[in-house]
């Protein structure tokens, strides 16, 4: 264990010290403002500087009422999500924190880079295994894993996808291991959420905290809707002119509810159900007090498995009879694509770098991380004996569920993962424990370290475009890397930095 | 656009009239009340079963140690278990806003989504016991403010159309209500005592927020035939039930995108047929018996149109 020293200690009576800034706790993990600078002190780092200085003269009183306006304007704009528990859906007020989170332009610009390669590589290979199935004979990824993968559409091996687009929208989710290093944790391919947080915690902290602008230049995220809808009518039919676009959402009881109807209204478009669609001929229609209205592209926040149930689970009562016939007639187009899941199965991912240098003959700009397949039998040996270091994963279960995290795991925990990876080794990966990075979050009236993670989101259509920002979040009980919403995560505003900053003070 | 979006946005408006209308009226039966007290011997009897009768509810269930006053205010403004009440009225609103969000301003979903976090207020509620004022004015408030915005804000479309349908259908129903139960409770008692009738006529008035306009216009003591006059036929004044009913009647030729005199659908045909009947009122029906029997003609077109309305445009 590295030994934890306060942050006033270690920076030796550099100017921030005391207020907000009291006992700030540097541990093992890379830590997002604060790290070793020229002479070995701790410093600010150069790009949170002007943030550091403000916030030193910014009083605990003073914060408390700036985060106690945060969360008023939350629950006044009816941001948030639902949790179940029991009976009734309760609202939970969407949590952020009013310390941005800061990433430079050239950071930015390799992030960009590496998320791009990534989306092109992975829409390659799902034309490909949807296909030829090329990638599959030459043996760079195992065909089992494809082939027999629970979210891989046989229905659709040989269907024809608009503009040859499977996934067009991508949160991918990036973690910082201790040296810093930008990784990637998982590319969520499927119906990614998080991008209307992203945009709101933008809006209220302007609102609640307008000054800490002043220092920096950042770059707007205001475009996300835009661009999305830019590529919603680049594959609509090719034959419609002003195409209809519609979002499809499960309805108000589902807990991305408050973005779906975000993003239609930021674009215009209708929030549909599914009760509000039937397909007559092959072809969509919306139910209109005018009577029956065409719709041409679908942006679908509802899995695969209750999209149609005619053809994929009978008893879903929230997709729409038909629907996936018309979409494979071409009358209709579908965002994202059915059967993408397969290319954020866990089981796969170890195989994204490959894929890369596969199909774009390129080395990875962003690595993953280090993963381990216990169904390589040299690999097993080594996670089993390593159960109490390492987090191991389901390959077939999101959202932080099936997985063992081994340094806070019990030794009972431990054994019931060790006969389930004996039973069944194709079912798991596992990876080393990475301290996420940490960064100075309001907690209990003063700023401490929280760990965090970033997801930037990716748009595929005529090009690829990725909004700059995304959303940051953090896990808020000390320690803890789970920084899932519903397990009681929180999130901060993320700003990019334009090109002409230059925040070490080196300015012309 | 959407069925269901014009269906929503229907029932958002209509509930929150509800809402509002209750807020009101039980703030004026609760001071009708106090004033009541210093001339008559069971004012609680009257005023508060009267309002209960006009809402058809049964006297709720009186807790332990609880005024049984108390208990009509708690069962009528906060209590979840009544359907009817001011903040199940204002829940359903806001359910059906939040299921259309998107298709309301984002200013309209944010002073409904204030109203219903102050509404929530545990200490507001706990004042309810004393004096309901406080509430129903926030109540009132938080309405109109939120027509305020929808006015200003939503372009007036089909869907803002359809929030004008919600909120006049209710309000003309609710004013037939208010004037049909104050006959039937006339027509139960001997009573004229004239202090005690301007106050029960000013109640009515009240009801419908009409007081100070009704003095504006006749500038004389509250008489009867007068108050029924005002409130049912005025052409301008926003509560009266011709107003309400000439707002329907346009927003329907909105919606529909019929002339008016194209009247060859049945809900066209019922609203205009009442409307004309109010505008060419027989000057009889005002001052003798045939008030009472008018209204509940009136009220069961009202409740005609209403059935129309969701056959015609809510074809789930």
């Amino acid at each position: 264990m590295a030994p934890h020293s306060t942050f006033a200690e270690r920076a030796a009576g550099a100017t921030v010290s005391g207020g907000l800034f009291a006992d700030y706790e540097l541990g093992a993990a890379y830590d997002e403002m604060f790290g070793p600078q020229a002479g070995a002190k701790v410093m600010p780092r150069p790009h949170y500087q002007p943030l550091a200085e403000r916030l030193r003269q910014t009083s605990p009183e003073d914060f408390r009422r700036r985060k106690a306006m945060t969360d008023l304007s939350m629950r006044q704009d009816g941001v948030g999500f639902t949790v179940y528990r029991a009976e009734e859906g309760i609202e939970r007020v969407w949590p952020m924190d009013p310390v941005p989170r800061i990433i430079p332009a050239a950071e930015w610009r390799q992030i960009e880079a590496g998320l791009t390669q990534r989306i092109n590589a992975i829409n390659l290979f799902l034309w490909d295994v949807y296909h030829e199935q090329h990638i599959l004979r030459d043996g760079v990824v195992p065909a089992r894993l494809v082939l027999q993968g629970s979210s891989f559409r046989r229905e659709f091996v040989g269907a024809n996808v608009p503009r040859r687009i499977y996934i067009h929208v991508c949160g991918t989710d990036l973690i910082r291991a201790a040296d810093g290093e930008y990784l990637v944790l998982e590319d969520n391919a499927r119906t990614p959420s998080g991008v209307s947080y992203m945009l709101q915690n933008r809006q209220v902290l302007k609102r609640v905290f307008p000054s800490l602008f002043n220092d920096y230049d950042v770059l707007p995220n205001d475009d996300y809707p835009a661009a999305l809808l830019d590529v919603l009518q680049y594959i609509a039919p090719e034959s419609v002119p002003h195409p209809t676009v519609v979002l499809l959402s499960p309805g108000m009881y589902n807990s991305a509810y408050f973005e779906h109807s975000f993003l239609a209204q930021r674009m215009g478009i209708e929030l549909v159900e599914g009760r509000d669609l039937f397909v007559d001929g092959n072809r969509v229609f919306m139910r209109t007090t005018r009577g029956r209205q065409r719709v041409d592209v679908i942006y679908r926040r509802i899995d695969d498995d209750f999209l149609d149930p005619l053809t994929f689970r009978a008893d879903s009562a929230l997709g729409v009879p038909g629907l996936v016939n018309a979409y494979r007639a071409g009358t209709v187009a579908l965002a994202n694509s059915i059967g993408t899941g397969i290319a954020d199965d866990k089981g796969i991912y170890p195989f994204v770098p490959d894929m890369i240098r596969y199909y774009l003959k390129q080395e990875p700009l962003l690595n993953n991380v280090e993963t381990f397949r216990p169904e390589i039998p040299a690999q097993l040996s080594h996670v089993l004996e390593n159960l109490e270091k390492l987090v191991v994963k389901r390959v077939n279960e999101s959202g932080g569920y099936g997985m063992l995290v081994g340094p806070a795991s019990t030794k009972a925990q431990r054994e019931e993962f060790r006969a389930a990876i004996l039973a069944n080794p194709r079912d798991f990966i596992a990876q080393p424990t990475i301290q996420l990075s940490t960064h100075p979050t309001f907690v209990d009236g003063r700023l401490e370290g929280r760990h965090l993670d970033l997801r930037p989101f990716v748009l595929c259509g005529e090009k690829v475009t990725i909004t700059p920002g995304g959303l940051t979040r953090v896990a808020l009980p000390k320690g803890s890397l789970v920084v899932n919403s519903s397990q009681g995560g929180g999130s901060k505003d993320t700003w990019i930095l334009a090109d002409r900053t230059s925040p070490s003070g080196n300015g012309t | 656009m959407l069925s269901r979006v014009a269906d929503a946005l229907f029932w958002m408006s209509r509930y929150l009239e509800r809402a509002d209308h209750l807020a009101r009226a039980v703030d004026v039966t609760f001071q009708i009340d106090l004033d009541l007290h210093g001339v008559l011997a069971n004012p609680v009897e009257l005023e508060w079963n009267a309002l209960l009768s006009l809402l058809r509810q049964s006297p709720p269930q009186v807790r332990e140690g609880e005024h049984a006053v108390a208990a009509v205010q708690r069962w009528l403004l906060l209590d979840g278990a009544n359907p009817g009440s001011v903040m199940s009225c204002l829940k359903r609103s806001r359910n059906n806003a939040r299921s259309i969000r998107g298709s309301i301003s984002p200013a309209m979903w944010r002073e409904l989504n204030k109203l219903h976090w102050r509404l929530s207020d545990t200490a507001l509620q706990a004042g309810v016991a004393e004096s309901p004022h406080d509430f129903c004015e926030e109540t009132q408030m938080g309405v109109l403010l939120f027509h305020g915005v929808c006015e200003a804000t939503l372009t007036h479309d089909e869907g803002w159309h359809f929030i004008q349908l919600g909120r006049y259908l209710e309000r003309a129903e609710k004013v037939l209500r208010i004037l049909d139960s104050r006959f039937g409770l006339l027509e139960r008692s001997e009573s004229a005592d004239l202090p005690i009738s301007n106050l029960q006529w000013g109640a009515v008035l009240r009801n419908c927020a009409a007081y100070e306009s009704y003095q504006r216009l006749y500038i004389s003591r509250v008489e009867p035939e007068r108050v029924v006059e005002f409130l049912l036929v005025n052409p301008d004044f926003p509560h009266s039930v011709r107003f309400c009913l000439s707002r329907i009647m346009q927003s329907l030729t909105e919606i529909s995108g019929r002339l008016p005199d194209r009247c060859d659908d049945e809900m066209v045909r019922t609203v205009g047929r009442l409307l004309n009947d109010l505008i060419y009122l027989d000057g009889g029906v005002l001052d003798g018996a045939g008030v009472h029997p008018f209204l509940g003609n009136a009220l069961a077109r009202c409740a005609r149109i209403g059935h129309l309305l969701q056959q015609q445009y809510a074809l789930h």
